[in-house]
């Protein structure tokens, strides 16, 4: 019952880290960089939403709404400002200019609401199920944020395969060039991109902070990293792929934290990382390119 | 119906197009011909706002284009058919010709039905792959792709590069076509031959200048062509 207790907790750590994990492998997908300032996105939208719920006393719905448009106003404000003018330079620089965006959004942070953690206020409010005589607890953030991400997963897929805007974000993926010569603006096309994933990032955020209250300004960073490795794992750019890969490293991370130790889990994520990329280089629902000439 | 008045166009430090002026009027088959590298898909890049020359100037339909964006001008009836085709291989065939829609506001049910009439070989894989495709295939779906923004002139890439004989004059054969059902055609071509045969003109392109233009069976007449292009 234990066991069960652990995969289920793995499982909800795990959704949150697949609804990160979407926004980084839609953007890799599409604008062909890593934005490593994605998860301080996440701690953004958690600010945003504390902010309204502790000092303005409006609902959770509400500040879940308001913390999505202010972190996609942010995502396309850092992708116009920062990202838009080093198109078509090498990707390290991009790189670099992402860590530096991470940086400066957590010194920003800091410089708001200071360094000390504030106590975030789960959004839920509903009861936790004692199943099999209270053996096993679920709680309604568990329930929650494996509804969420599902749903998340199922939305987006449906976006890029029905929606006009989807289909163009798939073509803006393949052929850029090819893609402007359909009529499709690229810019537009990512500027929307980075959009979807940041309100992603700030839902990913409550859920999170409901999870686990403490919030400060490095709160993304750490669940930043480890929702990349699972894009990873589950094949970057691939949609059903981000949110295997999640689900996969919250039950690792959550059985090795119980099982072998705390302060290995960590170390025991990458490892798996390293073998699942050493036997499918492309992870494990990475896109195989067909090709014929 | 196109006009591009003396374009530079530079790749970084390389001077690429060195002042390059020619018109496409309406109803017409221009071909481009020239060896490899004398920058004939540069011009037809610049032409369609992926590069933009850096003097000169372009006109389609009366308005200037010269630093329009490539996306735009597919609004105004204009069409590129890069080379190497540039579909997108993990698509579908039905998902590629939508995006050759991408601009139009409805489904484009009468265009498909024509584009299957032309080619029936994409109606039979219309959901598969497209990457799944065969060089002809592809190149037929490339086109069509095009034809879905219903364009006034299209611009073709070396719409024979790597194909079987059979299948370069099938290729040929629907230019033709198209061009019978009133779009104009830009063709650039390394198959000389077979580009003289149907352009109405042509221009010849060495090393970014257009050093020789006539209509397309005085060019095949031409000695200097024969010689460089036509294999003697």
């Amino acid at each position: 019952m234990q066991l069960i207790q652990y995969l289920i907790n793995g499982i909800s750590i795990g959704s949150v880290y697949a609804i990160i994990a979407l926004g980084y492998t839609m953007v890799y997908g599409i604008a062909k960089m890593l934005n490593f300032a994605h998860g301080d996105i996440i701690m953004v939208g958690a600010y945003v939403s504390f902010c309204i719920t502790s000092y303005l006393g409006l609902p959770a719905v509400a500040s879940i709404v308001v913390a999505m448009a202010v972190c996609m106003l942010l995502g396309i404000f850092i992708e116009g400002l920062a990202y838009r003018p080093l198109r078509g330079t090498p990707s390290l620089t991009v790189l670099i200019t992402a860590i530096g965006v991470s940086y400066f959004l957590q010194n920003a942070a800091q410089l708001i609401w200071g360094t000390a953690p504030k106590n975030f206020t789960s959004v839920v409010t509903m009861e936790p199920l004692h199943l099999f005589d209270g053996q096993l607890v679920i709680t309604g953030e568990v329930i929650l944020t494996v509804i969420v991400s599902a749903a998340v997963m199922i939305g987006l897929t449906l976006f890029t395969s029905k929606c006009k805007m989807g289909k163009a974000m798939r073509a803006v993926s393949e052929d850029r060039d090819a893609a402007q010569l359909m009529g499709i603006n690229v810019n537009l096309t990512i500027s929307t991109t980075f959009a979807i994933g940041s309100a992603l990032a700030a839902v990913a955020g409550v859920l999170l902070c409901s999870t686990v209250p403490t919030l400060q300004p490095t709160t993304g960073s750490m669940p930043g990293i480890r929702a990349f490795t699972a894009a990873v794992i589950g094949g970057i750019g691939s949609i059903p792929g981000a949110m295997l890969g999640g689900i996969v490293l919250g039950v690792i991370e959550t059985f090795s934290k119980k099982y072998i130790s705390t302060d290995f889990s960590d170390a025991i994520v990458f490892a798996v990382l390293i073998l699942i990329l050493l036997v499918k280089p492309a992870g494990l629902l990475g896109k195989q390119t067909q090709e014929k000439v | 119906m196109l006009k591009i008045d003396d374009i530079h166009v530079y790749y970084g430090a390389i001077h690429a197009i060195k002042g390059v002026s020619f018109e496409v009027h309406e109803g017409e088959i221009v071909a481009l011909i020239g060896a490899n590298g004398a920058g004939k898909s540069t011009i037809l890049k610049t032409v369609s706002g992926l590069m933009h020359p850096r003097t000169g100037h372009i006109s389609f339909m009366g308005k200037d284009i010269t630093h329009t964006d490539a996306y735009q001008l597919v609004r105004h009836g204009l069409a590129h058919v890069p080379e190497g085709r540039r579909i997108f291989l993990q698509m579908s065939v039905q998902e590629n010709l939508d995006m050759g829609g991408f601009t139009q506001k409805s489904v484009q049910k009468e265009e498909l039905d024509r584009i299957f009439q032309l080619f029936p070989r994409l109606k039979e894989r219309r959901y598969q792959v497209a990457g799944t495709l065969s060089g002809g295939e592809q190149q037929m779906l490339a086109m069509s792709r095009a034809l879905m923004s219903h364009p006034k002139l299209m611009m073709l890439d070396e719409p024979s590069m790597g194909l079987a004989p059979i299948l370069v004059d099938q290729i040929f054969d629907i230019i033709k076509e198209l061009h019978a059902a009133g779009t104009t055609i830009l063709l650039v071509e390394q198959n000389a031959s077979k580009a003289l045969q149907i352009a109405d003109r042509a221009y010849v392109l060495e090393t970014g200048n257009i050093t020789l233009s006539g209509t397309g069976a005085e060019l095949a007449r031409s000695d200097d062509v024969k010689k460089a292009y036509l294999g003697g």
